[in-house]
């Protein structure tokens, strides 16, 4: 212990010079004795490389990008495909999946159109639009405004259900799972609340769907009163709260007190301003211009007091995000449950993180580069002979990479390039293809991917599964049959049967193949009756080992 | 046709109010009496000369098919003249009509079948009407009962895909007509005296000679059924059947273009046989309506009457051999069965919230309004 | 019906199962009647319980099933028949089923709140109201929680047999059990998607790759290794496992007098798919009937619909009887709703939550039990008003499971079922 207390120090100390990433690979050195001769050496380039490559683009290297990298003999060569990655369509492409899993969980468009939701969070990205300022966005449009509706999709596909909103509003952003709280305060976490949860609740609750939820063109409307009341269903007195927007841990809003009479804006479509009810619901195409706007509006002061910096929670949360992202594993795990008896494996860390986040105007692409930069991110994920097994390893102490499960999007994008069929688009779109371009041909083959392999709507993604679904649409699914099918013939082409192996193993697992696995593949080759069906055979094992469905 | 029917005159005469939902109605052949079912399992005669209804108690299921054996439908003069003669008393006496003495009825007997298989012999005419006999005619419903032109033969037809010929006298069972592969749907004697037209759930009509017991041909009423992939069960058959006087043409009035069949989302249109050549033409409402046609018949004078039940109730009156219809009204309720009487004055449509209402050709000094249809 | 003399819950009496689902597929290979065999069925039947759900889409009427009302106002036109219990009587049209009313129990006194078919089918199978911001797992998701994991068996353990679509994975219906437990839905009956080696992969091909493949995971393996790699690894070994008993979704492998017995119609092949599933160690099976939504046309749709219904589920009962199986198989014969008791102007019925019922049979059951009351023409219930929470409660105590446990989604305890409801106690053995 004393050892741990005297890095801290020294980490301390070293703080103020070293850029983060250093500061980073310091503290999760301080987390555990003997930390340096326990933890896994750096991985090896072909390790590092299908590992950046999947967390930053969302995909495998090619074969020549694997070759090119392998054959840079420039010190700072990881640096600079990082870079490479980060500058690239694919660093959208893999954030956009991100935050739209982050946000949506795979509910239905039923709202705002796929692509326009993807289109809207790709120039986010793309501009590296600050975190706050695209949260902001998220939690401020009303939805009737053709070039901002794409944000309201957070709200408007949740119907802006009070209890669905609060629930989610607190999980994804604040990393507080309230949902318990919605009745009593939490019976296991003593910093959960039912004022904390209802507080939060009475930010939206005067907001609804306009005309209605089930219509498609829906926009967000608000009244301009309606109270938060809660009473705790263990209660035996049924005392009655009521309670005003207040963030946790925040101070309770001041409210207006408005003339009767007076609480709307005169809205577009009818001078004479509702009394306190909002209008009649009135058919779909006029819903924007009819919709209630109240002078005082709880919801907007929703965006703001989520977002500003004295609701720690909200950057907190956001970095244990991008850290689970990127590393596996939450320094909060799991990332929606922060509360005093689940506290962060490095506190120290996750406040340093947090304070640099804010610090650097929530800035993702700058936290993301500074994460890959570090050792603890670059770490092998092999076992060191010195840690007998995994299972004795403390997960939270970062000695071992995690085998992160590659989600749907990861897995239909990698197997579309491990199988040539990336390839055979690639050179489709000739040499002035762009990314873009690109990805238009591969994204479309996400769609049995997401169906087979996607969390259900509405649950987060956590944890891994392997379904008897799943497993028969990888073992003998006509959509990654197809997938496979050019990498055999093109493998074919090559007569010597180490070149085979090595294309092979490259192609797939983003690696040179050990002497027995060219050994094996020459074997196979050597008794093949039909060497195009032996081909198709060994592509489908890479690509159905675990060593490919995982980010390892 | 004939200047003294015109039917756009045709207007609603009385409304006869029962208190649950009507199945089927009948005039006898003397037009006197309005024999209608329902839904509490009782027949109700209506005489039209006056008085209350009166029930036949008997049956423990609904009844929608009914059928008569005589009396000669020469009485039918008698009884208009008898009107006549009573409303112009009271013209001259005010109600001094009422003490003219109601004419005895003419015997004649009512075979009535219901969905519990049953058919059953009634002597119609009494004060309470009391069932002759009952015979276990049919596995499942029977879903229609009619008469042979000579009134010595009975056909039934119902859920058992069978079509059973009875002894109008004595009840005995003469033969089954066997072929149909779904529930038929309805029957009718041809007025020639040796053949049967009855028509099942899947369209399919068949042509017997009832006297032999043969199937001699069969035609195409399909278009009247539809199996729904949503729901995935059949909806079809005819509604209704009724051959002309002089035997040229059959009609099948039923549904068509049936896009919801649970919500019973089509239209009502009857398929009209060319009886001779088999060949038919769909007869359609020229207005649009989304509903079955439950009732159909032909005028004495050649028309034809259309009656449906749906989203609302309908009757059309369509020309021979036009495909469409050329007047229209509106009945305050769905109408689930309808019947010309045998003068070809008045028809009546059974509705599906209790009341019938009699319409009559005969013009008026105040045609009448129908009541806003209370829904039962 | 004799209370099932084995502790449901205790893994003792299931250890043994995987060996004999082994030698189950071997005597399935040697003909149709391989799972009949009379001895293995015994076994199998003493040592897991199953459940089967049929769900009668669109909200079948209870009037014309399992409460008649005739000669009432809204009665309709069919007859009440008497059935293999004294003083017990339903409608004409489930004749079949009649004689088997000694091994069922009907819940005559339903209120399911809800008019509306999707939530009225969420409150039906997850026993709860619903709520914005949890979803609760259904009946078939739970059951295979609780009685799969010590199943042993290599299929699925959660199963839906849809009348219409393609296979499919209802991962939805699981909730925060996980997808382990969602339904692999069989689209007209046909198998799980992929379930078959495709035509140009052959035999040897198919070893060869398979071979190369668990040699790649032992060396990655040796030095990286997790649960979740080895849950990766082992899936493949379960799906090799359900690939070697495909022929359990072939009815075509029963005998024909067997199919006949069913019905040759879809509900018919339907249900004899799900007694295959069943004897196989699937523990939960939902078998979905269409339709029975008749605002239009009752009567005649529902002799359609019942006729399809009554001869394969008696010959069902039949099959689990002589098979040893009904004792430690639940069958609940439910809908998202029931029908209004009053007719309209079309013949039809409309939708209707506050008073109908639910049959039961099979496992934990008291046959021929009834329990509750609805007034002389069915508009009330007049004696023991239950919800779908206290039908929840009692499917699962019927199977020997206490549904007053909690899970754990997210390390929060979620009461199993409604914790303001319990059991049906009259109807249980």
């Amino acid at each position: 212990m004393s050892v741990a207390l005297c890095l801290i120090a020294i980490v301390a100390a070293n703080e103020a010079r070293d850029p983060l990433h250093a500061r980073i690979d310091q503290h999760i050195a301080a987390g555990f004795a003997d930390y340096a001769k326990n933890a896994a050496p750096i991985a090896s380039d072909a390790e590092f490389l299908r590992r950046v490559y999947l967390d930053l683009s969302g995909t495998i290297p090619t074969v020549s990008e694997f070759q090119e990298f392998m054959a840079d003999r420039s010190p700072n060569k990881r640096e600079k495909v990082i870079d490479r990655l980060m500058n690239s369509f694919g660093y959208v492409r893999r954030m956009v999946w991100f935050f739209d899993v982050t946000l949506m969980e795979r509910r239905p468009d039923q709202k705002v159109p796929r692509a326009a939701w993807e289109s809207y969070l790709q120039t986010a990205i793309a501009e590296n639009r600050p975190y706050d300022v695209l949260v902001r966005e998220i939690l401020s449009s009303d939805g009737s405004e053709p070039n901002t509706r794409a944000a309201a999709k957070f709200f408007l596909e949740r119907d802006m259900e009070p209890h669905l909103v609060t629930r989610d509003l607190t999980r994804i952003f604040l990393g507080r799972n309230l949902q318990c709280a919605q009745c009593h305060d939490h019976p296991s976490v003593d910093d959960y609340s039912q004022a904390e949860y209802y507080g939060i609740q009475a930010f939206v609750s005067r907001s609804f769907l306009f005309p209605n939820a089930r219509a498609a063109n829906a926009v967000i409307a608000e009244k301009a009163d309606g109270i938060v009341n809660f009473v705790s269903v263990f209660d035996k007195a049924k005392k009655q709260y009521t309670i005003t927007p207040k963030m946790p841990g925040g101070k309770a809003f001041a409210e207006p007190n408005l003339e009767k009479g007076k609480e709307y804006k005169p809205s577009p479509a009818s001078a004479a301003a509702p009394a306190s009810t909002p209008p009649k619901t009135k058919p779909a195409p006029a819903a924007a211009a009819t919709a209630p706007i109240p002078v005082y509006s709880r919801r907007a002061l929703l965006a703001k007091a989520m977002t500003e910096p004295e609701n720690t929670a909200f950057a907190r949360t956001a970095v244990n995000r991008i850290w689970a992202m990127m590393l596996g594993r939450g320094l909060i795990h799991s990332p929606e449950w922060d509360h005093e008896a689940n506290p962060p494996s490095h506190p120290e860390l996750l406040e340093l993180l947090t304070s640099e986040f804010v610090r650097h105007n929530h800035d993702i692409k700058w936290l993301v580069r500074e994460i890959a930069l570090t050792q603890t991110y670059q770490r092998s994920s092999e076992i060191p002979e010195s840690l007998a097994n995994r299972e004795s390893i403390p997960a939270d102490r970062y000695l071992v990479a995690e085998l992160k499960p590659l989600s749907a999007e990861h897995l239909a994008y990698a197997i579309s390039q491990a199988g040539g069929q990336t390839d055979t688009d690639r050179a489709a779109l000739g040499p002035k293809g762009t990314e873009a371009q690109l990805d238009a041909r591969v994204a479309p083959r996400i769609a049995p991917f997401r169906s087979t392999f996607a969390a259900p709507a509405g649950e987060p993604e956590d944890g891994f599964t392997a379904s008897l679904h799943q497993t028969l649409f990888l073992k003998y699914g006509a959509a990654v049959r197809g997938m496979l099918a050019t990498r055999s013939v093109q493998l074919g082409r090559l007569t010597d049967p180490t070149a085979v192996a090595e294309q092979l193993f490259i192609s797939v697992l983003s690696r040179y193949p050990t002497a027995d696995e060219v050994k094996d593949v020459t074997e196979a080759l050597g008794t093949a009756s039909d060497r195009n069906a032996t081909l198709a055979e060994l592509t489908w094992a890479l690509v159905a080992s675990a060593e490919f469905r995982f980010n390892h | 046709m004939n200047p003294a029917i015109d039917p756009t005159v045709a207007r609603l005469e009385q409304e006869l109010k029962h208190t649950r939902g009507l199945i089927g109605c009948r005039f006898d052949s003397t037009g006197r009496f309005l024999f209608v079912s329902s839904e509490d399992d009782l027949i109700h005669r209506y005489d039209l000369l006056g008085g209350a209804p009166t029930p036949l108690v008997g049956h423990k299921s609904w009844v929608r098919g009914m059928a008569f054996i005589g009396p000669d439908a020469a009485g039918s003069a008698e009884l208009e003249a008898w009107g006549q003669r009573r409303r112009s008393l009271h013209a001259v006496a005010g109600f001094a009509g009422e003490t003219l003495p109601i004419p005895k009825p003419a015997p004649f007997v009512l075979v009535s079948g219901d969905y519990h298989g049953n058919l059953i012999w009634w002597q119609a005419e009494l004060p309470e009407p009391k069932p002759i006999r009952t015979v276990e005619a049919h596995k499942g419903w029977v879903r229609a009962v009619t008469t042979s032109a000579d009134g010595k033969t009975i056909a039934s037809c119902g859920n058992d895909n069978l079509v059973k010929l009875w002894n109008a006298q004595t009840g005995a069972f003469i033969r089954n007509l066997e072929g149909h592969t779904s529930a038929v749907y309805n029957v009718a004697f041809h007025p020639d005296g040796n053949r049967l037209a009855s028509c099942d759930l899947k369209g399919v009509v068949k042509d017997w000679n009832w006297k032999t017991g043969t199937a001699e041909r069969e035609l195409d009423a399909k278009v009247l059924t539809k199996f729904d992939p949503t729901f995935m069960a059949d909806i079809g058959g005819a509604r209704a059947i009724r051959f002309t006087p002089d035997g040229s043409r059959l009609g099948c009035a039923g549904i068509v273009n049936v896009t919801n069949a649970f919500a019973g989302v089509g239209n009502p249109a009857v398929v009209m046989f060319d009886w001779k050549a088999g060949t038919s033409k769909l007869l359609k409402t020229k207005e649009a309506f989304q509903g079955t046609a439950w009732g159909f018949a032909f005028h004495p004078e050649g028309f034809s009457i259309i009656a449906a039940g749906g989203s609302g109730g309908r009757v059309w009156f369509a020309n021979p051999d036009e495909a469409t219809t050329f007047h229209m009204l509106t009945v305050p309720i769905g109408v689930r069965d309808m019947d010309i009487a045998p003068a070809g004055n008045r028809f009546a449509c059974a509705g599906a919230n209790g009341t019938v209402y009699i319409y009559t050709f005969t013009p008026g000094a105040t045609p009448a309004k129908p009541a806003p249809a209370k829904k039962k | 019906m004799p209370r099932c003399d084995y502790a449901c819950a205790s893994t003792d009496h299931a250890v043994n199962r995987r060996a004999f689902l082994g030698a189950a597929g071997a005597v399935a290979a040697l003909g149709p009647l391989g799972f009949a065999a009379p001895g293995a069925a015994k076994q199998l039947a003493k040592q897991q319980k199953r459940v089967l759900v049929i769900f009668l889409s669109g909200g079948v009427s209870q009037l014309e099933t399992w409460d008649p009302k005739p000669n009432t106002d809204t009665g309709g036109p069919f007859k009440a028949i008497a059935t293999s219990v004294p003083g017990t009587h339903i409608c004409e049209l489930l004749p079949q089923t009649a004689k088997h009313m000694h091994q069922m129990a009907i819940v005559r006194s339903l209120n399911s709140v809800s008019n509306d078919h999707g939530i009225g089918a969420k409150i039906m199978l997850t026993g709860r109201k619903p709520e914005a911001a949890l979803e609760y797992p259904h009946i078939g998701a739970v059951t295979a929680k609780l009685l799969g994991d010590t199943s042993g068996s290599a299929l699925p353990g959660h199963i839906q047999i849809l009348p219409k679509g393609g296979s499919g994975f209802g991962k939805g219906d699981a909730a925060f059990l996980g997808p382990k437990f969602g339904a692999v839905t069989l689209g007209e009956g046909k198998p799980p998607s992929d379930l078959l080696r495709p035509a140009n992969l052959t035999v040897g091909s198919d070893a060869a790759r398979e071979a190369f493949r668990r040699k790649l995971n032992e060396r990655f393996a040796k030095s990286r290794k997790s649960a979740s790699t080895d849950a990766y690894t082992e899936s493949f070994a379960q799906a090799e496992e359900v690939v070697k008993q495909a022929e359990v979704f072939d009815v075509d492998k029963e005998d024909p007098k067997v199919a006949d017995r069913y019905g040759r119609h879809d509900f018919g092949r339907h249900l004899l798919l799900a007694r295959r599933l069943l004897e196989s160690g699937v523990s939960s099976v939902k078998v979905s009937h269409s339709n029975y939504d008749t605002h239009h046309e009752n009567f005649d749709f529902h002799i359609e619909q019942l006729a399809e219904f009554d001869q394969p589920f008696a010959a069902l009962l039949d099959d689990l009887s002589d098979r040893g199986m009904l004792d430690s198989t639940l069958i609940v014969v439910m809908s998202e709703m029931g029908r209004t008791p009053k007719i309209n102007d079309r013949y039809g019925r409309d939708h209707w939550s506050k008073a109908w019922s639910v049959a039961l049979a099979g496992c934990g059951i008291k046959g021929g039990a009834v329990v509750g009351k609805t007034n002389a023409n069915g508009t009330a219930v007049v004696d023991r008003e239950v919800y779908s929470s206290h039908l929840f409660h009692t499917y699962l105590a019927a199977v020997g499971l206490d549904a007053t446990k909690n899970f754990y989604p997210n390390e929060r305890p979620v009461p199993i079922g409604d914790p303001e409801a319990e059991k049906i106690s009259e109807i249980l053995a």
